[in-house]
């Protein structure tokens, strides 16, 4: 599988949150999609029929990239900010 | 209550809420990015400490941006979506127009007197077997995780399309450090009488030609592979990602059965952009159909007013254009907005965004017709009964090729998506629509557009309970 790299910049300060109990480093500014897609999670949500999705858009359009953010389930990745201790989850079924 | 709400904080949004703000009048601006500046001039988050991106070859975005994020009369709220239209019972014979808008914080509805939707465009969705497996993405989204979140999203980089997008793009994954693959590009290389043609759109953009030029040359320089004539017809999953069949196609765009293989971990999309509409739909505006502008466009008059009754469009859903002629649109769709509130019209300020708007046009007329697509053919990429056309429903092309045997009357994508569901899920039928015409298109032997659009209803972007709750208290 295919993982995405981080480039050169000057990024926020680093801090970490979950997926699925594991903790994730990332750096404030970053959205739950960049993040994960730089942890090189696989899956950010399965489909009823049982496929994985992952984002497709990057512009708040597909819905493909939703995920659990603290409870709340359809939240897209894509336009989430990431904060420290947020507890996100694969969204099982969107 | 606000004089002005916009939808959209793009350049036409932008150019709008700077028209009426100039004027006195108080403005707010709901988008869902987290900075100013919409698709085109997406740039790394605030935290980051810079206050602007790269906006080349765009020299007026740096003032546009700063002028509008420095306005006393702009407020702006960010992370916020617009879900809705909702029209209230007329107080002190002033239209009460509101916007149901979402954010973390929870829902609230934003009154204006006057609206403006520069709601912008999308990548334009093909289906083919394949489409939804990790790794394949569009160029909207490669391109702005670069920008904006400084990600690239994976090595080996094939791309695929038929928009020039895909070569500036191409150009920024190289500088990123991607190895690409292969770049295939369902038209023909332009001919010289074509070239020719296009000679009308260079006065006034060259800037926008060097830039295509250094891209070009950055291509060569790497020895990345351009195939004209050829799309990508099927991706599967392997064990390092993804295998990607390119197929050679003719002048129409159709099949010709030839196809070769390559492996990559990014599979890429650009075939053009479609409006962003879902919004003017559920607020009642008409739409009219316009192939080379991307599909299905806002109807509006020359004041950029739409059919709803106090609420403008400018920018992408009038017709992809490009970022000067939303500019332009925004500028005067700004100044009419201010004069329907009691300002005088600007006739200078009028004539100069007019002047600019013509010579955005003679561009983007050029860009349109060289690159318009060819919906019917590409529609036919997803002809395997197991294809999935619905990304969210998971709707395949059998359901629905069914549903238009069965029911000789259907006519409509509509009636499609009462018997099949496609587009009932939670992208709202952006990413099926076209498809699911293309297909009625066919069986009836009718033009696209005849299938018609698909109705939109609030929410428009699908929103957690509790924020119906908020918008629901008075
Ligand atoms: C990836 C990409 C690359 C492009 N590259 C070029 C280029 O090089 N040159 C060019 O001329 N054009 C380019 N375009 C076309 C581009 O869209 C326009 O040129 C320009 O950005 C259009 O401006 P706009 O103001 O109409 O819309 P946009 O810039 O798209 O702005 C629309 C804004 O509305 C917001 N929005 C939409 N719906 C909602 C809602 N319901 N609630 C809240 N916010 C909402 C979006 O978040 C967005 O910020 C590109 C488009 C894309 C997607
Ligand atoms: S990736 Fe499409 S909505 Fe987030």
């Amino acid at each position: 599988m295919f993982k995405a790299q981080r480039l050169k910049a000057n990024r926020g300060r680093a801090l970490q949150f979950t997926f699925e109990g594991t903790t994730v480093t990332a750096y404030d500014g970053e959205t739950v999609a960049t993040a994960l897609l730089a942890a090189g999670v696989t899956a950010f949500n399965v489909t009823r029929g049982g496929e994985p999705r992952m984002p497709f858009c990057n512009m708040g359009t597909c819905f493909d990239c939703a995920v659990c953010v603290n409870g709340h389930s359809l939240v897209r990745a894509c336009l989430t900010d990431v904060s420290s201790g947020m507890q996100v989850n694969r969204q099982e079924g969107k | 209550m606000h004089d002005l709400g916009i939808v959209g904080a793009g350049p036409a949004g932008m150019a709008a809420a700077l028209a009426v703000a100039d004027m006195g009048f108080s403005v707010i601006v709901v988008d869902e990015q987290a900075r100013a500046g919409g698709q085109i001039f997406r740039r790394p988050p605030e935290a980051w400490g810079e206050r602007h991106g790269v906006y080349r070859p765009y020299a007026w975005a740096r003032d546009l941006i700063e002028r509008f994020e420095d306005h006393p009369k702009i407020t702006a709220a960010f992370r916020a979506t617009a879900f809705g239209v909702l029209r209230g019972n007329d107080k002190d014979d002033r239209a009460s127009l509101e916007l149901a808008v979402s954010s973390p914080d929870g829902g609230q509805r934003v009154s204006a007197r006057r609206l403006l939707l520069a709601t912008g465009a999308y990548d334009m969705p093909v289906a083919f077997p394949g489409w939804t497996l990790p790794g394949v993405m569009t160029a909207g989204a490669i391109q702005s995780l670069i920008k904006s979140q400084k990600l690239l999203s994976g090595k080996r980089v094939v791309l695929a399309g038929s928009h020039p997008i895909q070569l500036i793009l191409a150009g920024q994954l190289l500088d990123a450090g991607a190895d690409i693959v292969e770049i295939a590009l369902a038209r023909d290389l332009p001919g010289l009488k074509e070239m020719a043609r296009g000679l009308p759109a260079v006065p006034g953009h060259v800037s926008i030609f060097t830039e295509a030029v250094r891209a070009l040359s950055k291509i060569m320089r790497h020895g990345v592979p351009i195939r004209w004539r050829t799309v990508v017809s099927e991706a599967t999953p392997e064990d390092t990602g993804l295998r990607v069949r390119l197929e050679t196609v003719d002048p129409s765009w159709l099949g010709t059965g030839e196809s070769h293989l390559h492996e990559a971990d990014i599979l890429v999309l650009g075939y053009g952009f479609t409006p962003s509409t879902e919004l003017a739909r559920q607020a009642g505006c008409e739409m009219k159909w316009d192939s080379a502008g991307g599909g299905w466009t806002v109807l509006h008059d020359a004041r950029f007013q739409s059919t709803a009754p106090d609420i403008f469009v400018a920018g992408e859903p009038t017709g992809v254009a490009g970022a000067e002629r939303a500019w332009a649109e925004g500028h005067i769709a700004g100044l009419f907005i201010a004069a329907s509130l009691g300002a005088k019209l600007d006739d200078r300020a009028l004539s100069h965004s007019t002047r600019r708007l013509i010579r955005a046009g003679r561009f983007s007329d050029v860009m349109q017709t060289m690159f318009e697509p060819k919906r019917k053919a590409l529609a036919e990429l997803s002809r395997q009964d197991e294809t999935v056309i619905c990304r969210c429903e998971e709707v395949r092309n059998r359901q629905i090729e069914d549903a238009l045997q069965n029911n000789p009357f259907i006519q409509s994508v509509n009636a499609v998506k009462l018997e099949c569901r496609s587009g009932m899920g939670v992208c709202q039928g952006r990413y099926c629509e076209g498809t699911v015409a293309a297909r009625i298109g066919n069986a009836r032997e009718a033009s696209i557009e005849a299938s018609g659009y698909y109705n939109a209803h609030l929410p428009v972007k699908p929103v957690a309970l509790q924020v119906y709750r908020d918008i629901s208290k008075d």
